[in-house]
């Protein structure tokens, strides 16, 4: 074992000598090529900088390409500089198109800079271990970029893209801060929820997308492992999908691949950029239940249909309770108002050889539940680069540091136990504002916020990290590598004190502890090479991957603290029960390959292959290969085109053919492993190994077409793909006589996933003062699960059915009213005398139908509106339709008290819950829920540069902005986004702030 | 030029040393709260730490563990000593009226957690059979604990459902193809293992606990066996070794004290410990007992008519038998502890005791025809609990009856304890009998449960039973 460290050394090592060596070689033959240049004498150039309106740009970097002379443009735009005709003189500066001039004679030069629209050819788009252009790409790859998500008020960036990417389905884990969201790319591929995780990888580490566990509120989630990082700080998110853009990813790009870039320094010159917002935010939406009147009502008139007496003890909201109290539950509950605070501090700065970036934030949010409870981050971020004056030499580092500080109430929540409480309920807390357990005891209850003084505190570190250097030996030929190393630690404490429980239950203070420490390193050495041969170009990437990552989790309780205040301290701890530890180690190794080839900038052809190794497989299926095709013809440069459709001023077909794996399943599955017994001193085999499972293969078909009109000023794309995943890697069903109920192995179901995405982009109005670009993507996606053999034999017999998506209901058939009882009735399919999961007849599909995002982007003189719309075509389940019984229903159903309408009879009776339970399970409840939600709105007024520059700042602006603002749906219930549960996805967040660059 | 060539020579080079450097590095070593088989048994002390797992799992494991799955309970129910209350338990009112069906999950429990301590039980003789690391001593005694655990389970997956899969390694891809072999040689395969395991395991006690089994554990479920394959010969002979161990074994004569931790009467007990200490009294005990307070948790009581049979005078029936007026119902009493997270346990779960020994003794005696022999021992028991005593209330009693007085008295003696009444019943005939008078729905079929739907359903080769 020792070996492979050895080996892994001696790898570094020659990587790292064999880059010293060559620097020092091409440092010494490299002089010689600078030579010629000094001949002709140096002059003064001048001139001034302006933008496309004539208004001069301050800050511009000036300098000459390949030579260390460099400067920036004062507040007038001025420059001057020294150099020699023929030089190449560079201008940049952010937000607009870089200028380079050849100087021949002149003495004055004056520029206007125009501003940088993202235009298909110019733009890089980070795939990964290279980089490439929307023209060029031949795979499938969306980008958001740091204008779309900088004024989110959001704790992970991932909330930040919902609606905005085409094939990418996020759906919030809910409203407290810090829970993790779900992230879906082109659908669920694996039937195991953990297997359709996505890889994500910060500025080329790698990182683990698996929630990290938590015994708090967030527990169901877990937590978002990207909260840490600093939603102002990314430059740019791409989403590769398809095989073209993931097969280099290999055994872990099945589910698609998040890079997520961090902004970096300036070219030039010296910057310092601040800003703070702050707002407030609530919970945007309310069921509409009945008030006390009504919901009485409603009760009596349930006893008077069932001709049951109402007592103490089946109606003691009628007889015990005050019968003219009203709580808005939904209010108390959640009505609370959390202010959110946001402040950066960048400063920045660079040379013409090197350029840094500092960064600082701190977010905080409060909580809209009842009590004192916030979310704090704190996070720190440098970027530093530098290259060598022949600039074949360079080094970047990235680190972004981040903590957090989650304090979350313990035990308040949705769920329909409270919100749908009677609204003449008893009162929560007593005087002195302990809980009420009197009155609630009275009807033999126990306080329905039982636990409400527990509480938790979550604190996380986080720290990614990467070093990349590389070389060019040659014209052409460079080698690469990266270093990089992440950690993740999280220490969580539960408090649980004695006073949150009824005194009448024999329990002490108590605390939970969890502790969860993730840790990995990669080093990924590359050699790249370029070479053009006519007008072929080629473009060559090899390269290796070593990565390890490590996880340790420890937990335990303790019970028994003599007061409150001691909780935590585990030293005044009675007892310290159910204590355990574990660790897992990952270790993956991987060679890459990739070739591009293009004919002339018109015919691409890109070939990318990977062979794997993960530890997480057996000894006899460690390794798999992985390759990919993506071929693209830009068609609008061939002549003929060009000639008939002079208005096509881009056109490209694109396709790709490949295969990735998914290697996500536990650690260690191939082991035939003991653990220790849940009793002193002893170990048990805790299942069945199966050396021989490996990966699942997902094999990912697309094609598609790019198109530009009008000098691009309108871009449209329409891509299909075909993804199907096989190989499912499940826990095959054994008989017990074997000793488990299962094993770990693959078997030949097939999931495929399909589907239509466009997207459409337009500069409406491009005038001096007024610009108008509206941008949409519309994603059609559909599930199958094509084949499983055996599944009626499977512990997926109840879960899915071949031919059908992975998301679905399995559901009983609705009858309609039973004429006789007046309650709801379903079919008995097979006549057996019981409703079971046999008479599960209707598949309801639960995936969403259609999905987008509008976005437009407008700007008038100094005032921006950009506002996003995001829309979504689907189906809901309500859950509370019928009346009667002791819980609080939506107003709907008083439209039953005639008698007439859908729903059932008044009834409190058993046979009219059991009946309402059954036609939960129908199509009866399902209604629509689609909806289209103004997901964000940002109004901005850029204070005039005159009036700025006096006060010395390159330039300020205030903005508002406005989250979740609206959401328009024919859904009644809490949030469209949760259409078959009782929850709320996302705060409506309305900010306001200033931001300041000098 | 010259650097170019340089240049891609080195890349060669480095090259395929990348690719060789992956095969090793993708090796991982288990983590820290898993041990790897072959690491578990190349140590004396995981070793130990493997035979200690399998007796804690017996805590755990749905057929033993003396909970609602346990033979204790089902095997009671589908005799005559219990009544279920909880009548919306279909589940165990299918056992309580003998109308199981295939796809009753208790049913299920009790075939599955027996095969799964089969499972650790082959583990066990594999790992030992692999290593040459193991003091050889020590790995004698491990492979009698594991033969006499394995021969255990067998020995009531055979009563409960007859010819059952002989599962003897851990192969599951042979196993989940298993069929079901007659009982006959299953029981070949119990008498083989315990007979190993009377050789193999030390006379004294591990430590000072009663949870880790002797060689007399060995021979006093030996000689059950023996009694249950009618062999009075062999035994007369084994039960007498346990009972003749007077320095280890002796009647109790406070009853109450029977089911203590580590109390003489017992060969062999099940420490709750197994559970990891976060409850401390028996299942036993927070099953059968009806609290006076929570009685609305009470789920099974004993029949009246069962009851009824004791003298009022019995200590068994003073001791070991309560009663709760509010809810009017009668409930075993053996275990005194209804809930307890306290140290140190008070109360093991007894699996083999002197007690039925001295019965098993009683029963060959008599069936021998040596009738002042087995009146002797019956009246052992009869003379600790209090009541007349044989040879002075009817010294001439023939052989049937005496049978029928031993078989009353089992009833009387073993109630509530691993479904001795169920399998007394069965093995002398008198089920159908009993059970079928009080039981309109009773079928002889009846006898033997069900084997579980779903394991038909995963293995194409188990047959049912006929009846299901």
């Amino acid at each position: 074992m020792k070996n492979n460290y050895g080996r892994f050394k001696i790898i570094v090592l020659i990587s790292l000598i064999l880059l010293l060596f060559a620097v020092t070689l091409q440092a010494s033959a490299g002089n010689t090529l600078y030579v010629k240049g000094l001949k002709a004498p140096q002059k003064e150039i001048k001139g001034a900088v302006t933008d496309q309106q004539g208004s001069p740009i301050a800050g511009v970097a000036v300098y000459i390409r390949g030579k260390s002379s460099g400067t920036v443009t004062n507040l007038d735009g001025q420059y001057s500089i020294r150099a020699v005709p023929g030089d190449t003189l560079v201008f940049s500066y952010l937000g607009f198109q870089p200028v380079e001039i050849v100087l021949e004679q002149q003495d004055q030069l004056n520029i206007q800079m125009e501003e940088d629209i993202s235009s298909l050819g110019e733009v890089e788009i980070n795939a990964g271990y290279y980089n490439t252009t929307r023209r060029e790409s031949t795979g499938n790859i969306s980008r958001v970029t740091a204008e779309e998500i900088e004024l989110q008020p959001v704790v992970s960036p991932l909330q930040a893209l919902q609606g905005r990417m085409a094939g990418v389905e996020i759906t919030s884990g809910g409203v407290s801060p810090g829970a993790a969201s779900t992230i879906r790319i082109r659908g669920t591929n694996s039937l195991r929820t953990e297997g359709n995780y996505p890889l994500y990888i910060i500025d080329g580490v790698p990182i683990s997308s698996i929630p990290i566990e938590s015994s708090s509120l967030l527990s169901q989630p877990g937590i978002d492992p990207l909260n840490n990082l600093d939603v102002n700080n990314i430059e740019s998110i791409e989403v590769l999908k398809d095989a073209d853009a993931t097969a280099i990813y290999g055994s872990r790009g099945a589910n698609g691949v998040v890079l997520i870039t961090t902004r970096k320094g300036a070219d030039m010159g010296t910057s310092l950029e601040t800003r703070l917002y702050h707002g407030v935010a609530t919970v945007p939406a309310r069921l509409d239940l009945l008030n006390t009147e009504q919901y009485l009502d409603i009760r009596r008139r349930a006893f008077e249909n069932d001709g049951v007496e109402p007592t103490e003890n089946n109606a003691y909201d009628l007889v015990l309770w005050e019968q003219d109290r009203y709580t808005d539950w939904q209010e108390f509950l959640f009505g609370g108002t959390a202010e959110t605070t946001n402040a950066n501090v960048t400063f920045s700065g660079g040379s013409e050889t090197t350029s840094f970036r500092l960064g600082g934030s701190y977010y905080n949010q409060g909580t809209v539940f009842p009590g004192d409870y916030n979310y704090r981050k704190v996070t720190g971020n440098i970027n530093l680069n530098h290259q060598s004056r022949n600039n074949k030499f360079n080094l970047n580092l990235s680190a972004n540091y981040g903590t957090d500080l989650n304090n979350l109430v313990g035990n308040v929540s949705f769920n329909a136990n409270t919100i749908f409480l009677p609204p003449n309920a008893p009162a929560i807390f007593n005087e002195d504002g302990g809980l009420n357990w009197e009155d609630w005891g009275a009807a033999g209850l126990d306080n329905p916020l039982q636990g409400f003084f527990n509480n938790s505190t979550t604190q996380t570190n986080n720290l990614i990290s990467n070093i990349g250097l590389s070389y060019e030996f040659l014209p052409g030929l460079q080698f690469k590598t990266s270093l990089g190393y992440t950690f993740y630690n999280s220490a969580e404490l539960r408090n649980q004190p004695r006073r949150s429980y009824n005194p009448a239950d024999a329990t002490t203070n108590r605390s939970s502890h969890l502790s969860a420490n993730r840790s990995s390193w990669i080093v990924e050495p590359q050699f790249i090479y370029k070479e053009s041969i006519d007008k072929l170009h080629i473009q060559a990437l090899i390269g290796a991957t070593f990565q390890e990552n490590s996880n340790l989790r420890e937990s335990f309780q303790g019970s028994g603290y003599a007061s409150e205040a001691l909780i935590g301290n585990i030293g005044a701890a009675e007892d310290i029960i159910n204590a355990s530890r574990g660790n897992t180690e990952y270790r993956y190794a991987a060679v890459f390959s990739r070739l591009g080839f293009d004919w002339d900038k018109k015919y691409f052809i890109n070939l990318t292959g990977r062979r794997d190794g993960s530890s997480r497989f057996g000894p006899n299926n460690r390794f798999a290969n992985f390759g990919a095709v993506g071929a693209a013809w830009i068609f609008s440069d061939e002549n003929f085109m060009q000639s008939t459709f002079p208005f096509l001023s881009f056109g490209k077909f694109r396709g790709s053919y490949g295969t990735t794996g998914n290697d996500q399943i536990g650690d260690y599955g191939y082991l035939d492993a003991y653990e220790a017994t849940r009793g002193p001193g002893g170990l048990y085999p805790t299942g069945l190994a199966n050396p021989d499972y490996s990966w699942e293969i997902n094999k990912k078909l697309e094609g598609g077409i790019e198109l530009g009109f009008f000098k691009d000023r309108f871009r449209f794309s329409l891509s299909r793909y075909q993804n199907r995943s096989s190989n499912q890697l499940v826990g095959y069903p054994l008989p017990y006589t074997t000793g488990f109920t299962s094993v770990q192995a693959n078997l030949p179901a097939t999931v495929e996933n399909s589907g239509w995405e466009i997207t459409f982009n337009s500069l409406n109005i491009d005038h001096d003062n007024f610009r108008w670009e509206t941008s949409f993507n519309i994603s059609l996606p559909k599930n199958e699960l094509i084949s499983y053999p055996d599944i009626e034999q499977s512990s997926y017999a109840n879960t899915y059915r071949v031919g059908h998506p992975l998301n679905i209901s399995l559901l009983y058939e609705y009858t309609g009213l039973d004429p006789e009882t007046g309650f709801y009735a379903i079919r008995d399919v097979n006549e057996d005398g019981r409703y079971d999961y046999q008479d599960w007849v209707v598949i309801h599909d639960r995936n969403r139908e259609f999905y987008g995002g509008l976005s437009n982007n407008l700007s008038y003189k100094n005032i921006s509106l950009q506002f996003f719309l995001e829309f979504v075509k689907q189906e809901g389940s309500l859950t509370s339709f019928s009346a009667g019984t002791i819980s609080n229903s939506m107003v709907e159903v008083l439209s039953s008290v005639d008698g007439q309408g859908p729903l059932q009879q008044i009834s409190q009776s058993l046979a009219s819950r059991t009946a309402s339970r059954n036609a939960l399970n129908t199509i009866f409840p399902i209604r629509d829920a689609s909806y289209v939600r103004l997901k964000s709105l940002s109004l901005a007024y850029n204070l005039p540069r005159n009036l700025t520059e006096t006060i010395g700042m390159r330039n300020a602006k205030v903005f508002l902005h406005g989250q979740n603002l609206i959401t328009a749906s024919s859904y009644d219930g809490l949030d469209p986004e949760n259409p078959y549960s009782v929850a709320i996805g996302n705060l409506r967040t309305i900010t306001g702030g200033l931001e300041i660059n000098f | 030029m010259k650097l170019h060539k340089f240049n891609i020579i080195v890349l060669l080079l480095i090259a395929p040393f990348l690719l060789l450097s992956c095969e090793d590095f993708v090796e991982v070593e288990a983590p820290d709260n898993k041990l790897v088989q072959d690491v578990v048994f190349s140590s004396d002390a995981t070793a130990k730490s493997a035979m200690i797992g399998i007796y804690n799992q017996l805590f755990l494991a749905a057929f033993s563990n003396g909970e609602r799955s346990s033979v204790t309970l089902l095997a009671g129910l589908s005799a005559d000593n219990f009544r279920n209350i909880n009548t919306t338990n279909i589940v165990r009112m299918e056992f309580e009226q003998n109308q199981l069906v295939p796809d009753n999950d208790s049913n299920l429990d009790i075939w599955s957690s027996a095969y799964n301590t089969i499972y650790m039980t082959n583990a066990m003789l594999e790992g030992l059979h692999n290593s040459e690391a193991i003091t050889p001593e020590l790995e004698m005694q491990l492979e009698g604990e594991a033969r006499f655990v394995r021969a255990f389970t067998y020995f009531y997956l055979v009563n409960l459902y007859g010819d059952v899969p002989l599962i003897l390694s851990t192969n599951y891809r042979e196993n989940q193809l298993a069929v079901r072999n007659p009982s006959a040689d299953v029981y070949i395969q119990i008498l083989e293992d315990l007979q190993i395991a009377m050789d193999l395991l030390p006379i004294d006690y591990i430590n000072e606990e009663r949870t880790q089994v002797n060689k007399f554990a060995a021979t006093a479920l030996l000689a059950r066996v023996y009694l249950y394959l009618e062999d009075w010969e062999q035994a007369e002979t084994l039960s007498s070794q346990v009972i003749n161990e007077t320095s280890k074994y002796e009647l109790l004569s406070e009853v109450n004290d029977v089911f203590l931790a580590n109390s003489k009467e017992a060969i062999w007990q099940i420490s709750p410990i197994g559970g990891g200490g976060l409850i401390t009294n028996t299942n036993e005990g927070s099953i059968f007992i009806i609290d006076p307070i929570f009685s609305f948790f009470a789920a099974i009581q004993l029949e009246e008519e069962f009851v009824e049979v004791f003298d009022e005078t019995d200590r068994r029936y003073i001791n070991w038998i309560g009663y709760n007026e509010g809810i009017d119902a009668y409930f075993a009493f053996k275990y005194k502890i209804w809930s307890s997270t306290e140290f140190p346990i008070e109360e093991y779960s007894m699996v083999l005791r002197l007690a039925e020994q001295y019965l098993i003794r009683a029963e060959a005696r008599a069936r021998k025809g040596d009738l002042s022999g087995g009146i002797e021992d019956l009246d052992v028991i009869r003379e600790r609990a209090g009541i007349a005593l044989v040879s002075e209330s009817n010294p001439g009693i023939v052989q049937q009856e005496l049978l029928d007085k031993i078989f009353e008295e089992r009833r009387k003696e073993l109630f509530a304890e691993w479904g001795h009444r169920w399998l007394d019943l069965k093995r002398t005939g008198r089920a159908e009998e009993v059970l079928g008078a009080n039981n309109p729905l009773w079928e002889s079929t009846d006898l033997w449960y069900p084997i579980p739907a779903e394991e038909r359903m995963k293995n194409p080769n188990l047959s049912q039973n006929s009846g299901y």
